[in-house]
């Protein structure tokens, strides 16, 4: 047992901590070249690395600060909606991705702000609230987004030498930016922020003792979320080539948390492997459709029993042990 | 001794018809150990989370090392160098006790170097644990562990709401010996039931009974007014 406070993480240790990162690096870009012959499986990698993204914002705020963003899809969708807007209006994809992004995790926390005093289920509550009025919004505002209908035949992004972005490269740039959420959510947790928003997640009132600004990290902590929701929105939309409300209901929203919870909240590694698992079942059950939901739902109530920490927390964590409760009663003098 | 820490001016709380605190004036001095103490429900713990923020008052004013403290928030009231316990002992049970340290010395007001953190970790005889997760403590460790969070971040003043409850009587003993040792390192405010730590600690004494400030002074002459002793603690050798 290490007795002093500061440890001496060795050059080797650091690096070694970093090669499941290379590793996932090397799959993430070596899986389009590998499924390129087949253009169907290409896909639903494709919309399996943009749920690896999703899934890492979502582990942000659902595994590391302890929020349950139910409207994560709806800020999703409305980065999509800009995107394809924007594009249509003449736009750069390329310009039009990092604006809508933005707009949308800006639009989502204004929209989020008065939940992000509430905690727990509150919260979760709240942002249930919010998603119904995004997707509403969707349907509404049918001047903008096509109503119920959807906006089908999205362009494909140009590429940098003037043609359309398709196939292999469009399915690099969607490995590119799982490999940029990842990476991004590994600063964050190494980082002093990281530690923070841990601390919120365990125990909020404490922090605040310890001087941790509550609602405004918590703030950061959904901002960058939201720009994680955002990013793989407006990258979604032109992939599929076709968005409705459907898109990014409150459904998407917990088939999202699904990942983070299935795969181990909380962990870095957890919701990708809960992303890569899942996303791409929804496909590969096509065909038996009358069950799939049946499965998932079995999946479900699997996991919650035998793995509750997820797949990355395994079956041999140890039950939490809460802290001994001790609000001693005052031990009042009896006369003698 | 002449420099004012904390000032209380008629500090109040309702809640519904019932007054938990009721003008309550006090004033601490750097440097002085505050001690409180009353029967369930006269107030004390109220007091505290008056003073830290944790609620709002319905009147009074409060000033702490010469600032008011009027319509700060906890983690202000924390950056501004006053720390507290609480009766249930709190800790981040799933982190190790380092991960807890460090989590304390992220929005610390005045963060210890590592070698301080080290050197009050051995003082508190807690070094020996900092891989171990934190819920897994015995609560002795975890009061231990607490301290040194509040500790590292150099307070000001330091309230400590009954830090022996739930301890063996052996315990209590080490417990009295780290906090007369704590005085060295930061003015305390400490409320308690048992008097043995009032009678060693504390350099003055405040009452509360129902609200409201019953008395006021030196631990010998608190422990031996008549009104204290009827009200209060039953016994005069308590």
């Amino acid at each position: 047992m290490m007795k002093t406070f500061k440890t001496e993480v060795s050059r080797r240790n650091q690096l070694a901590g970093l090669l499941p990162l290379a590793g996932f690096v090397t799959a993430a870009f070596a899986l389009p070249f590998v499924l390129s012959g087949n253009r169907y499986l290409a896909f639903v990698a494709g919309v399996t690395l943009i749920h690896v993204l999703w899934a890492c914002g979502m582990n942000l705020l659902y595994g590391y600060t302890g929020l349950m963003p139910l409207m994560f899809a709806g800020i999703a969708g409305i980065s999509a909606y800009s995107v394809v807007g924007l594009t249509a209006a003449g736009w750069s994809f390329w310009l039009a991705l990092p604006l809508g992004a933005l707009a949308a995790s800006v639009t989502g926390t204004i929209l989020g702000l008065p939940s992000l005093r509430l905690k727990g289920f509150y919260f979760t509550l709240c942002s249930l609230v919010i998603q119904t009025v995004i997707t509403l919004g969707f349907v509404y505002f049918s001047g903008l987004t096509n109503g119920d209908t959807g906006i089908s035949q999205i362009p494909l992004p140009s590429a940098w030498h003037g043609k359309p972005l398709s196939g292999l490269s469009y399915d690099l740039v969607l490995s590119a930016a799982s490999v940029f959420g990842v990476a991004v959510l590994i600063a964050i947790v190494r980082s002093t922020l990281g530690r923070r928003l841990i601390a919120i997640r365990e125990d909020d009132e404490l922090a605040a003792m310890l001087g941790i600004n509550v609602t405004g990290y918590k703030m950061i902590a959904f901002f960058i979320g939201s720009l994680f929701a955002g990013i793989g929105g407006a990258l979604y939309a032109p992939y599929i080539g076709f968005i409705s409300p459907r898109s990014f209901d409150v459904l998407v929203s917990l088939n999202i948390w699904l990942m983070v919870a299935f795969g181990g909240r909380g962990t870095i590694w957890g919701p990708v492997i809960g992303a890569a698992l899942l996303a791409p079942l929804s496909f590969l059950l096509q065909e038996y459709y009358t069950v799939k939901d049946v499965l998932y739902g079995a999946l479900i109530i699997a996991v919650i029993v035998l793995m509750p920490a997820g797949i990355a927390g395994g079956f041999g964590r140890a039950p939490r042990v809460p802290t001994p409760e001790i609000d001693m009663r005052a031990q009042r003098r009896s006369p003698k | 001794m002449s420099y004012v820490l904390l000032e209380a001016r008629a500090v109040s709380k309702r809640y519904g018809g019932v007054d938990a605190l009721k003008n309550i004036d006090l004033v601490q001095y750097r440097g002085e150990t505050l001690g409180m103490i009353g029967p369930n429900g006269s107030g004390k713990t109220t007091f505290v989370n008056v003073i830290t923020g944790h609620t709002r008052p319905n009147g009074g004013v409060i000033s702490f090392d010469g600032v008011p403290l009027a319509g700060r928030n906890p983690f202000q009231i924390a950056k501004a160098g006053l720390t507290r316990t609480y009766q249930a002992v709190r800790v981040f049970g799933e982190l190790t006790v380092r991960e807890n340290v460090e989590t304390a010395l992220v929005d610390a007001r005045d963060p210890a170097g590592p070698e301080t953190v080290d050197e009050i970790a051995d003082w508190l005889r807690i070094a020996h644990r900092y891989g171990v997760r934190a819920g897994g403590l015995t609560l002795m460790e975890q009061r231990q562990l607490e301290l040194l969070m509040r500790l590292v971040q150099q307070p000001k003043l330091m309230m400590l709401d009954e830090p022996v409850g739930g301890l063996s009587s052996s315990e209590v003993r080490t417990m009295i010996g780290l906090l007369s040792e704590l005085k060295s390192r930061c003015t305390i405010f400490v409320i308690e039931h048992t008097m043995k730590v009032i009678r060693e600690l504390a350099d003055k004494v405040v009452v509360l009974m129902a609200g409201e400030k019953l008395a006021e002074g030196p631990p010998a002459d608190i422990l031996a007014d008549q009104r204290v002793i009827d009200r209060y603690l039953g016994t005069a050798d308590a």
